[in-house]
């Protein structure tokens, strides 16, 4: 069981500290001028970021397809994205990855 | 707008909160307890990781280094954000701070080519960020009640990295993009060992460094 004064005090400093991270540069903007670089290296964010979620979430995992070393998902992965890059819909690459994910591992 | 064009990304926000509001129930805090800390921390990954310490009674600076460290990556939306809300007012720059989150803010930035003004851009984003919020504060308290709800069969967590696939390829706009996510990827697995989540910091920081270089050859 936590203790609750604890608990608030470590909620209320996490909850300071996350809003100081997240509003830093907002609170700052009209304050500041940023140059043409710096909005270009904005742009490169996603790239920069994203696949830092992809990839190691998706070839550590363990599976359970033993014919694919349990490496399914970045099978799949692969299958979705060329679904993606070709169909562009988000619903779309969700389902179609989940749906065949499901029959590799039913079928395994 | 923005709404809606997040709502196909949620398959993979509902496990997750699921498995927060469980981890709140396991730790035996109220319903209170839980509704105040994903109200005003809003932030999944740190809270997870903050309440196992908790749970194991960790001093006060171990709980806020792990879970400011997670939250860093923030730092960057924030800063990619600032030039959109630099005519809004304070109210709509902190509700933009606060509801900062990994899918809003992609889902607005694979969007921009469609926004004309700077207001179009915020107002999808709060969009995006209005779903996101409702989404997930319902999902964690399924889960506080009904415990980890989404059988496993489904694998329902995989809809996160299809999500982020999605978000991700519409912002590969040249080859210096696709290079930058090249790189990230590859510094991605390197690095996932390092402790605190700190190779997702790491491996965003070098990359951006990498796309700082490639912008200064360009220029040179």
């Amino acid at each position: 069981m936590i203790n609750t004064n604890y608990f608030l005090l470590n909620v209320v400093l996490l909850a300071v500290g996350t809003i100081m991270i997240r509003g830093s540069f907002i609170a700052l903007s009209g304050k500041m001028k940023n140059s043409e670089k710096l909005r270009e290296l904005f742009g490169f964010i996603p790239a920069a970021i994203l696949p830092a979620f992809i990839l190691p979430a998706t070839f550590f995992h363990r599976g359970i397809v033993a014919s694919l070393y349990g490496k399914e998902r970045v099978l799949i992965l692969i299958a979705s994205g060329i679904v993606f890059f070709f169909l562009r819909s988000t619903f779309l690459i969700i389902s179609f990855g989940l749906i065949l994910l499901y029959l590799a591992t039913s079928f395994s | 707008m923005g709404f809606r064009a997040v709502l196909p990304i949620i398959s993979g926000i509902i496990p997750f909160g699921a498995v927060m509001g469980s981890a709140f129930a396991e730790a035996k805090l109220s319903f209170w307890q839980a509704f105040f800390m994903n109200t005003v921390v809003y932030a999944g990954a740190a809270q997870l990781a903050t309440v196992d310490l908790m749970t194991q009674n960790a001093a006060v600076l171990v709980v806020l280094a792990t879970g400011l460290i997670i939250n860093l990556r923030f730092l960057l939306y924030s800063a990619a954000m600032s030039p959109l809300t630099h005519d809004s007012s304070p109210f709509i720059k902190f509700l933009c701070a606060f509801t900062l989150t990994d899918q809003s803010y992609a889902t607005m930035t694979a969007n921009q080519s469609k926004f004309s003004t700077n207001s179009e851009a915020v107002n999808f984003y709060l969009g995006t960020a209005a779903c996101m919020m409702i989404t997930w504060h319902l999902s964690v308290f399924a889960g506080f009640v009904f415990g980890n709800f989404a059988p496993v069969s489904w694998s329902l967590d995989f809809a996160v990295p299809l999500s982020f696939v999605a978000l991700l390829v519409p912002s590969l706009k040249s080859k210096k993009h696709i290079a930058v996510a090249v790189v990230s990827s590859l510094l991605s697995l390197l690095l996932f060992q390092l402790p605190l989540k700190t190779g997702l910091m790491a491996t965003a920081l070098l990359s951006i460094l990498f796309a700082w270089i490639l912008i200064r050859r360009k220029n040179d």
